[in-house]
């Protein structure tokens, strides 16, 4: 053990340093450590990132008693009496920081099991070798050198000028995952994944929730018939939906927000207790030296090749959500793996961009991978389109799930599954299938050839592809 | 008088049905109620009784065969009239419009057997008659020769699986056709052949094939069902990788070649290869193909190493070139030319010669080395051979020993090249190159040669000349070689620069002895001696075997033979 100049420890030579312990970083330790790497893993706070303590997995423990609560109120229909239903919701808010407490412990043994070192505290490029630790207060407490070094910093919600983030009226996701009480009325800004995510979550506990998208549609990214049917089902929960308007303001009036739209010209103000910014993230750039090194930067992201995940500097990586869309923590994932294996020399295929699959779990659920029917026209595809929808099927019916759909794009020249949405019940789950179907590169053929076990969900996903070719058999 | 039996009705919407079985055959006593024969309809099977007592005078359909019903399938001759059927039983002329479905032989009793083109090799698809050795209406016994074939890989004789008569054929000389196309049939002992009604031979073979096609569908589906289950097979075995269904898809649209998908270099996940992969390189197979189109002649593009003898890629190959020959010679005989359509043998070898000289970089070296040991042991032995083992002792086996333990010193030039990997081979298979007259060559080889002693090797390099010779060499005489000798030099040459036979990477030319003063050094002095000499030479793929290696494998040779060791036979 050596000390450095500025009197930090010395805490030897490693072979990659990972500097932000998310999916993307820590997966990446694992596997470094797994292909024989001396590992290091540098993180302020616990392991997991935001995916697993204020992203993904909260937000899942959450939802999971929406989805819960609402079918206790509407057991009556499966002939079961509930009376005096009611839910108490600091500990919704506590099951659900208890289960990413728990995960979070979960990824600090994985460190222990791999062998791999974990240094609590703000790492920073002292140079293009060597990263220095700071505690709380600032101070230097260890120096680490290592041959490579891969950036896994995540995002965080991106803010604008117009919405004023103050943390107690004006919230990101993060304090909207910790509320102390339930909000009478809520606004959310943005209703892209996160967006109506909670707007699901605090409607069914009785919030009036008001999203606002400046886009055409919510989840827009989604395709147009699955995001149009998604509309209709949380409006029957009795959220009101704005498209196509653009917040202009957002301010604090006493103990409401007032937030000010612009709907195509139209200017209208709504105001709740609560307003939700959900605009969207950006990347953790700031705060590590990446000026100092010259790191190539694009929209507050970094920019790396996406073949070696290799920064604009030699032997400095990044992955994840630093290096922009599709802010996924699997894609984070993934890329950690690739990236480590890369410098493993294993020369692994390219991730394909266009196979990653992505879910949204209010109620119903959506899910969906590959082009939207949109997308694919525009590329200039001929199309051969199925659908399935939920009420068609057995299985559906009897558990009493009926609202939702199976939608498949096929290019009808070679037969390709370009796209699979998904909207009901189990979707994210369902998606699996054509996730793998995708990247085996199977064919409808494979698919409606594939037995499928009923009475299952999954026969959906059959049912749609023999529609999209006419052999559908029960619809 | 004769009755006519029909074949029945057996049901409202039924209109045809199969003959399953006949109980009794031409010639045949029969009692009224009494079986005499079985049919398969859509809806039933059934027996069908004799509607009186006669004699069984003729049966006009086989078994198997499908016919219209009321179509007249057999005759009974009753009692008042029970002479024996004469042979020419004139035909009614209401039966005459029939003839077209009926077959063109007449055969009762027995069964009639297809003789298929046989599969001669893994991918041998097709193959050539040459000659018939019987005609139509000649008895045949069991493993007669029948007919012979010319295919990629060797000629062969096809011998009659059964004893009986050769009904009819199907595929004349010179056609080629798929394997398994049926280009004969027989009938099998016991049946009783008549002359057909016109001469079968003449009749174009599409029109035959229609014929047995109208007569046998059910066959004829099985076999279309045999041939899908082949093609499958081929592709599985061969495929050295797990190709998706999405890029089969587009391979199958845009006629990408099973060949040349195999040699898509894949991206995916262990190799594969994705969409991009197939789709790149249809792109890409474009702008190669434009660039063709160019007037000026171009060079035929260098095959791929690992797709050693595709047969589509040396059709292509072959065409190439015969278009661009085509400019220059005359397609047709006149006063100065005479044009001689190339055989199939001689085709093959135009093939294999191109594409090795644009697989491999040819390059050759020779040395001389003084035969006056092995020449001496021949001259002493040879009677002695001939008596004790039956064989012609010549030069060729102890040659064939040295180059054998050249080659185990020198692996690589038992090697062969796949793609950017060398494939060191752990066995000799020994090829010898044999001339067959007229106009041909063949490469069969000596399996794991490095077994065999002087006295193995020159019985099996007899055997398999022999072989060649009188086409009777089986596909697996002339694949897996590793290493080619050819003896240019019973024609008295001195030395050659021969063509590897590929895949391998090396081939030994072996030139004439003959004595020639030569300078020898006796006893410290040098002086001038009468030796038998002989030139080898050796031919070797620069991509991988330099001119050290090659010089060092003769060097061997040549220090092997003249200190031979002749207590080793």
């Amino acid at each position: 053990m050596n000390i450095t100049d500025s009197g930090a420890i010395m805490s030897g030579k490693y072979d990659i340093a990972i500097l932000g312990g998310g999916p993307g970083g820590y997966v990446a330790a694992i596997r470094s450590a797994q292909l024989g790497f001396k590992t290091v893993i540098i993180d302020k706070d616990n392991l997991g990132g935001i995916c697993l303590n204020w992203g993904c997995i909260p937000t899942k423990a959450l939802l999971k008693n929406a989805d819960l609560y609402e079918k206790i109120k509407n057991a009556g229909q499966f002939g079961i009496n509930v009376e005096n239903c009611s839910f108490d919701f600091p500990k919704i808010i506590k099951r659900s920081r208890d289960v990413a407490d728990r995960l979070a412990r979960n990824v600090e043994y994985l460190m222990k099991k791999n062998k791999i070192d974990r240094i609590r505290g703000f790492g920073k490029f002292a140079n293009e070798k060597v990263l220095e630790v700071f505690d709380q207060n600032g101070n230097i407490t260890e120096s680490i050198e290592a041959s490579k070094i891969i950036i896994a910093t995540g995002a965080r919600a991106r803010t604008i000028k117009q919405i004023p983030v103050d943390g107690e009226k004006i919230i990101t996701s993060t304090e909207a995952m910790v509320l102390k009480d339930m909000p009478a009325e809520m606004i959310i800004i943005g209703a892209g994944a996160i967006g109506i995510e909670f707007a699901y979550f605090y409607s069914v506990f009785g919030t009036k929730v008001t999203v606002v998208e400046a886009l055409n549609s919510i989840l827009p990214i989604e395709d147009k018939e699955i995001s149009e049917a998604l509309t209709k089902e949380l409006k029957k929960k009795g959220i009101t939906i704005h498209t196509r308007s653009i917040v202009e303001k957002a301010e604090i009036k006493g103990n409401r927000v007032e937030v000010t739209l612009n709907s195509e010209g139209k200017t209208s103000v709504i105001s709740a207790d609560i307003a939700l910014n959900a605009i969207g993230v950006t990347g953790n750039v700031e705060g590590f030296g990446l000026e100092n090194l010259g790191i190539e930067l694009f929209k507050n992201h970094i920019k790396v090749d996406k073949r070696t995940y290799q920064t604009n500097i030699n032997d400095i990586f990044a992955i994840g959500d630093v290096i922009g869309p599709p802010w996924l923590a699997h894609v984070a994932s993934a890329e950690g793996i690739h990236c480590v294996e890369t410098i493993k020399g294993l020369n692994p295929p390219a991730i394909d961009y266009d196979m990653i699959p992505g879910c949204t779990y209010c109620q119903p659920q959506v899910a969906s991978v590959g082009l939207t029917e949109e997308k694919a026209l525009a590329e200039g595809y001929d199309l051969k389109i199925g659908r399935f929808p939920y009420s068609a099927s057995g299985k559906a019916f009897a558990v009493g799930e009926r609202e939702g759909m199976v939608k498949v794009i096929f290019d009808s020249k070679y037969g390709e599954l370009l796209g699979a949405h998904i909207i009901g019940s189990e979707a994210t789950e369902l998606i699996a299938e054509f996730t793998l179907a995708k990247s085996m590169e199977a064919t409808f053929e494979t698919i409606i050839k594939t037995v499928h076990a009923h009475p299952t969900l999954s026969e959906s996903n059959m049912e749609a592809v023999a529609n999209a070719y006419g052999e559908a058999i029960h619809i | 008088m004769r009755i006519d039996v029909v074949m029945p009705k057996m049901g409202e919407s039924v209109n045809e049905g199969t003959i399953i079985k006949w109980h009794k055959k031409k010639g045949d006593r029969v009692k009224k109620d009494e079986i005499i024969f079985e049919i398969s309809t859509d809806k039933v099977d059934t027996e069908i009784p004799s509607p009186s007592d006669g004699i069984l005078s003729e049966v006009k359909v086989f078994e198997q065969e499908t016919v219209p019903v009321d179509t007249v399938v057999a005759v009974i001759e009753t009692a008042e009239n029970s002479e024996m059927p004469q042979e020419k039983t004139p035909v009614s002329p209401s039966f005459e419009k029939k003839q077209a479905e009926t077959p063109s032989t007449t055969q009762i009793g027995g069964n009639l057997i297809e003789i298929p083109m046989p599969k001669m090799g893994e991918s041998v698809m097709e193959g050539t008659i040459i000659k018939w050795h019987k005609k139509p209406g000649d008895p045949v016994k069991k493993d007669e020769v029948l007919f012979e074939i010319s295919t990629d890989k060797v000629d062969t004789e096809v011998p009659s699986p059964e004893d009986g008569t050769l009904a009819e054929i199907l595929v004349g000389e010179q056609q080629t056709v798929e394997v398994g196309t049926i280009v004969a049939r027989i009938t099998s002992k016991g049946g009783v052949y008549k002359e057909p009604a016109a001469t079968v031979v003449k009749t174009p073979i599409v029109e035959s094939e229609n014929i047995i096609e109208k007569r046998v569908p059910q066959m004829d589906s099985l076999y279309a069902e045999i041939k899908s289950n082949e093609a499958f097979q081929e592709v599985r075995p061969s495929a050295k990788r797990f190709y998706s269904p999405l890029v089969l898809n587009i391979a199958q649209k845009e006629n990408v070649a099973f060949e040349e998908l195999e040699n898509i270099p894949g991206s995916g996940v262990e190799g594969r290869v994705t969409k991009k992969d197939i789709l790149d390189y249809i792109s890409n197979k474009g702008i190669v193909k434009t660039k063709e189109e160019t007037p000026s002649y171009s060079y035929p593009k260098k095959a791929p190493e690992k797709s050693f003898s595709p047969q589509e890629e040396q059709k292509q190959v072959l065409q190439e070139r015969t278009q661009q020959e085509k400019l220059h010679q005359p397609s047709f005989s006149d006063g100065n030319n005479e044009l001689i359509p190339m055989d199939n043998i001689r085709q093959k070898i135009m093939m294999h010669m191109v594409k090795s000289r644009d697989t491999s970089v040819h390059v050759s070296a020779m040395i001389e080395v003084d035969m006056m040991k092995i020449h001496n042991f021949i001259k002493i032995n040879k009677d002695d051979f001939l008596k004790r083992e039956n064989i012609k002792l010549t030069y060729m086996p102890f040659i064939a020993n040295a180059c054998i333990k050249a080659l185990k010193e020198y692996p690589y030039l038992n090697s062969s090249i796949d793609g950017t990997n060398i494939v060191l081979k752990r066995y000799i298979n020994l090829g010898i190159a044999v001339s067959v007259e007229p106009n041909g060559l063949i490469v069969p080889n000596i399996k794991n040669a490095d077994e065999k002693n002087i006295i193995g090797l020159a019985k099996a390099i007899a055997e398999l000349s022999n072989k060649a010779r009188t086409k009777k060499l089986l596909p697996d005489d002339i694949s897996n070689g590793t290493f080619t000798i050819t003896n240019y030099g019973v024609f008295g040459t001195l030395f050659g620069t021969p063509i590897i036979n590929q895949p391998e990477v090396a081939i030994l030319g072996v030139g004439t002895v003959i004595k020639k003063p030569v300078v020898v050094e006796l006893d410290g002095a040098d002086t001038i001696a009468i030796r038998p000499m002989m030139y080898l030479s050796l031919s070797h793929d620069h991509r991988l075997i330099d001119g050290m290696l090659g010089g060092k494998f003769l060097k061997f040779m040549k220090d092997t033979i003249e200190n031979f060791d002749l207590n080793d036979i």
